[in-house]
């Protein structure tokens, strides 16, 4: 099997599954499980030819370890959740283009990972970016699609205009050779870092990009945002990666002036990961919808992962290699664990429910080790690699970003704490009292995502080794394992025995808490209210404005979006402005005065000189 | 890794267990003597904890329960890994985010429990809480991280160990002066001590996370107050206040720094949890930046300034 | 209820009673007078803490009830409601002449006038209201009785639930609920 193969056969299958929807839509949703189990088992078999080159018509791959390493990740969120698409297929309008799209942008991934040259790059990029924003089209709201398309169009622009600057300042779309050839440019480097890296970070969602995110996850279906947030926002990490590998930013900016270090066009965008991984945390933690508080946490942990890759260090960029993975493991979970929910309460609304433990414990559970990962707490994988992260920063001494990180860290637990009280404990509302626990078929892949969590987490090692793989193929020193540990500069962590000493001091625990008597079960409603008899159980829940004393603090805060709309304003007023001028009542006239404002300006000109 | 350090950390928690309730027991006195009070007797926190075991108790779910366990089980292993003296029952994992970091397991596990057994009350105290992590933990934060980048090390038994032998101006709290107080008003705040304890108000909220706890989950929560006392006590020691030579050293440095934080404690009116962001975010913040950048910059306060 | 004169405990019903008359927390129904003689009962003046009691927020985390003057047969239902709410063991302390026998509301058509018909008192403390010295005196003899294992209200309201319900209800009668703000 090789690429070209596995490329034709998604694409095929992508066919079948539209056709199939067509007369059941159902087996059509099938077809997307086995299109993207298949891929994902063919990927993880090419590791044996990685190095070698392919060519599928004019597109020309290259196997590169890391473009590998991507792919898996991307496949896995893409299959793990196209177990939830049967169920959703009477939600949608056009089940059938879903089941589709579903599949053809996941084959366009695998081309974005794997292209050698800019020209397959950008023609799988935009392959991708259009398929799902016709996905998102099929959601709530059209808006969301238009602000996730002008978003991506503006990176793409950016993109297409700093590889044509390339292009023509080396002569060459192969990508390595085209940014490689540009260190005696330093000028035009800079515009073609800037421009290139902002399709990127227009992907990761880092500010003041991020406003796609909570609008397209807000309205998407529940089945494609665990591939937004998990996937596809992994491909900006990867164009930001290749930003600073391909493109080698360390060695041509060498020169320039530094911080810490850091030469400052770096540094410039390493402070935008900054500010999103502050702006997510914050504008997560007021949300009331929970997908748009997980997309707001993607905003913050996007910020991490760009932070870690343009370290291109030895531990921070492992971390943010690392993270890659444990933030698509544990946002797929947890959208996927809100799909759940939403599956069977019909609301993605905080507010509008209560004590879903009660009624659905495996998916109470899945969630919880997805948040205690995202929010980088041991044991759980995402721990690592802020671990390593922090690792890196404390190196360098980069003070601020640092002071971010560890916001956007204790931020965490904040925000993840609110679906947590707020879906699953608490009261149950008398609504959901018959709520039963989803099937299998929809556990199963929530439950494999939680396993990896702690597989990241316990046995990290396992997925740093393919980590030192991609440093060494970069060039960079790898990050040095021992057997269970990781060891950095500043010391090392050893994950393993912080499981085991977990382990036994909770041993501990439940040995003295099950020696004790057992405790008499009451009613959730058999609580302390002040000796008051309340009955209606949506009262007792308290679920909204969790954090209200706090939000109050940077409630006069700009929104984003907002200054975008004003600004959006002030142009179309340009336009009106000008449109007024020129098609105004007598458009003859205007011409005329144009032509003699000219007329006048050469003269003038002419008799000047 | 073998049963010798199991042993080790069982004895560990054992010994931190008795001499951290008796210290508590101490320091209720102490409080009593501010208020003019005689007070209770000093072993009287054992009898509260034992009392509170023996009860029978009352249950919301498995989760309330499993809350219980997994928070005293994640606090316990972070004492564990808390090097007391040079002595550590585990070698080489006193990562200090690690430390950090596993001790957020147990608040989460408490939290979890609490929210889950339904009472408002509850959650509206681990928002507090939460939000008053959120407050004293960055400017903490950013002091560790600068003492980590000037002196190479994450460890925090080394870095405790690497100020012993100067005398009494070689504890990073002298070295980096703004750095210290930062981390005392930074401890007032992770103990819960006023002003920074709304989030147990018990005319309030009704005592916030605790109030849905009875029999031996209470029993439970005051165990694991101890030690999470222990573990940010000896998180300061340690790192700011060149830990010790000899555990009596450590114990005398230890038992100073908590009574100190009691009585100051005992003087307070207490925050709104907006006013305490607000305060932290402005002085300590303001104090650990500058305190990162003087030695980030200029390396003063990783040579000795003599 | 019958006095077993013969201690039947064994050594660590013993150890845990030990435990328990040692640190009292309470949960005060601040009705009637009696609230006011709590606060110098817990201050310097007399110090409570000294017996190893102090207040506590919730029904939940307290050993103790006090019942600190008239109930009214609206308020009688919370604290039957706050008492079956604490974990056992537990005690009811009754202030007052009002608890014991109605006090000068004996003739109200609003209280109730004997609390131990309707919860286990474990001891009154009489007065009008009962000053503070009172009080410690009252609480050193609880303290005792816990101690000598006489303290036994809480297994009698268990054993003689039906006697208990029937006059909680009789004097409560019937009440319609649909949600909290109707009743
Ligand atoms: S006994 Fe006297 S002081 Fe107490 S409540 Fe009755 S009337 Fe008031």
């Amino acid at each position: 099997m090789n690429l070209n193969l596995i490329i034709i056969i998604t694409t095929a299958v992508a066919l079948v599954a539209y056709l199939v929807s067509k007369v059941n839509d159902k087996a059509g949703a099938a077809m997307t499980v086995v299109g993207s189990l298949f891929a994902l088992i063919a990927v993880f078999l090419l590791r044996d030819s990685i190095g070698t080159e392919i060519t599928l018509l004019y597109f020309n791959f290259n196997l590169t370890v890391t473009g590998w390493y991507f792919a898996l990740v991307m496949l896995m969120a893409y299959s793990m959740t196209a177990f939830f698409n049967p169920f959703w297929m009477k939600k949608l309008i056009y089940p059938a283009g879903y089941n589709f799209l579903y599949l053809l942008s996941m084959a366009g991934t695998l081309g974005v990972f794997f292209a050698k040259d800019f020209i397959t790059l950008f023609v799988f990029w935009e392959t991708v970016v259009w398929s799902s924003a016709f996905i998102i089209q099929m959601g709530k709201s059209r808006q969301a699609a238009y602000v996730y398309y002008v978003i991506s169009a503006i990176g793409s622009m950016a993109t297409l205009f700093a590889i044509m600057f390339a292009y023509g300042t080396t002569g060459t779309f192969v990508i390595n050779d085209a940014f490689g050839g540009l260190a005696a440019y330093p000028g035009r480097a800079i515009v073609i870092f800037v421009t290139f890296i902002a399709a990127g970070m227009a992907k990761i969602g880092i500010f003041p990009f991020h406003v796609w995110l909570p609008f397209a996850h807000g309205s998407a279906p529940h089945t494609f945002s665990p591939v937004l947030s998990g996937g596809l926002v992994k491909m900006g990490a990867f164009v930001a990666l290749l930003s600073v590998t391909a493109f080698p930013a360390y060695k041509i900016f060498g020169g320039m002036a530094s911080f810490r270090g850091i030469p400052l066009p770096i540094y410039f965008m390493m402070a935008l990961g900054a500010i999103s991984i502050v702006v997510g945390t914050l504008m997560a933690i007021k949300q009331e919808d929970a997908k748009k508080l997980l997309a707001y946490s993607s905003v913050a942990n996007g910020g991490y992962i760009l932070i870690g890759l343009l370290m291109l260090d030895q531990v921070g960029f492992a971390g943010g290699l690392m993270h890659i993975v444990n933030h698509a493991v544990a946002s797929a979970a947890a959208f996927l664990s809100i799909a759940a929910v939403a599956y069977r309460t019909g609301t993605t609304k905080m507010s509008e429910m209560g004590g879903m433990i009660h009624r659905m414990p495996i998916t109470y559970v899945v969630y919880l080790i997805a948040i205690i990962s995202m929010a980088g707490i041991p044991p759980m994988g995402g721990f690592v690699s802020k671990w390593l992260i922090f690792q890196g920063l404390a190196d360098k001494g980069l003070l601020f970003i640092a002071a971010t990180a560890f916001f956007g860290s204790i931020g965490s637990f904040l925000y993840v704490f609110r679906p947590l009280s707020a879906v699953f404990l608490g009261q149950t509302f008398t609504r959901d009292l018959n709520k039963k626990e989803v099937g299998v078929f929809m556990l199963f892949p929530m439950v494999v995502l939680t396993l990896l969590s702690l597989l990241t987490g316990i046995f990290p090692n396992i997925f740093l080794r393919v980590v030192t793989e991609i440093q060494t193929s970069l060039g960079v020193l790898p990050v040095t394992l021992a057997e269970n540990t990781i060891v950095t500069n500043n010391g090392f962590l050893d994950a393993f025995k912080v499981f085991i000493v977990f382990g036994f001091g909770f041993a501990i625990a439940f040995v003295l808490f099950i020696a004790r008597r057992k405790s008499r079960r009451v009613e959730l409603m058999d609580t302390y209210t002040s000796a008051e008899f309340i009955h209606t159980r949506e009262l007792l829940h308290y679920s909204h404005s969790f954090y209200a004393p706090f939000e109050r603090l940077y409630e006069k805060a700009p929104d984003t979006m907002k200054l975008y709309h004003k600004a959006a304003v002030k142009i179309s007023e340009i336009g009106n402005f000008a449109e007024a001028i020129f098609f105004g009542i007598k458009p003859a006239r205007t011409v005329l005065l144009v032509m003699g404002t000219v007329l006048i300006g050469i003269i003038a000109g002419g008799v000047l000189s | 890794m073998n049963a010798m350090n199991f042993i080790y950390a069982f004895l560990m928690l054992v010994f931190v267990f008795i001499f951290q309730t008796s210290l508590t027991g101490f320091n209720r006195k102490v409080t009593a003597r501010l208020q003019k009070r005689y007070g209770a007797r000093w072993y009287q926190q054992f009898l509260d904890i034992f009392k509170a075991m023996r009860k029978d108790s009352t249950t919301h779910g498995w989760v309330f329960d499993f809350g219980v366990i997994m928070a005293l089980g994640g606090i316990m292993a972070t004492v564990i890994f808390i090097p007391v003296a040079g002595f550590r029952a585990f070698p080489g994992t006193d990562n200090v985010f690690v430390i950090s970091y596993l001790l957020a397991v147990g608040m989460l596990g408490m939290a979890m429990s609490a929210a889950g057994s339904g009472n408002p009350w509850a959650s509206i105290g681990v928002g507090r809480a939460l939000t008053n992590m959120l407050a004293y933990d960055i400017p903490l934060m950013i002091v560790i991280f600068t003492m980590i980048f000037a002196f190479d090390s994450a460890s925090v038994g080394e870095l405790a160990k690497m100020q012993q032998g100067m005398g009494i101006l070689g504890w990073n709290a002298f070295r980096m002066p703004l750095g210290g107080i930062v981390a005392v008003i930074a401890l007032m705040g992770m103990l819960g001590k006023k002003p920074f304890d709304s989030f147990i108000a018990p005319a309030e909220i009704a005592s916030g996370p605790m109030v849905e706890y009875g029999g031996k989950h209470l029993g439970f929560m005051f165990i694991l107050h101890e030690f999470m006392t222990f573990i940010e006590v000896s998180l300061i020691i340690n790192l700011f206040f060149g830990g010790g030579a000899t555990i009596w050293e450590y114990m005398l440095k230890y038992a100073v720094l908590y009574t100190f934080t009691n009585i100051v404690s005992g003087v307070m009116p207490r925050f709104k949890i907006d006013q305490a962001v607000k305060y932290f975010y402005r002085v300590p913040l303001a104090m650990a930046i500058i305190q990162g950048i003087v030695v980030i910059f200029t390396g003063l306060g990783v040579t000795i300034w003599f | 209820m019958v006095l077993d004169k013969k201690d039947t405990r064994n050594i660590w019903e013993k150890i845990g009673d030990y435990f328990s008359a040692n640190s009292i927390w309470m949960k005060w129904y601040c009705t009637g007078c009696g609230a006011i003689e709590m606060p110098p009962t817990m201050t310097s003046r007399f110090d409570m803490e000294r017996l190893g009691m102090g207040p506590m927020a919730t029904p939940r985390q307290a050993d103790v009830l006090l019942i600190t003057g008239y109930l009214s047969t609206k308020t009688l239902r919370r604290v039957i409601y706050s008492y079956e709410q604490m974990n056992s063991p537990r005690y009811i302390v009754g202030f007052g002449s009002c608890t014991i026998n109605g006090g000068i509301y004996y003739d109200s058509y609003a209280t109730i006038n004997q609390l131990d018909k309707y919860l286990p008192v474990d001891l009154y403390i009489a007065g009008c209201m009962p000053r503070p010295e009172a009080i410690m005196n009252g609480f050193a003899a609880l303290i005792e009785m816990i101690k000598k294992g006489e303290a036994n209200g809480w297994r009698h309201y268990q054993e003689n639930y039906e006697w208990y319900k029937k006059n909680q209800l009789e004097s409560l009668g019937e009440v319609i609920i649909n949600d909290e703000f109707h009743e």
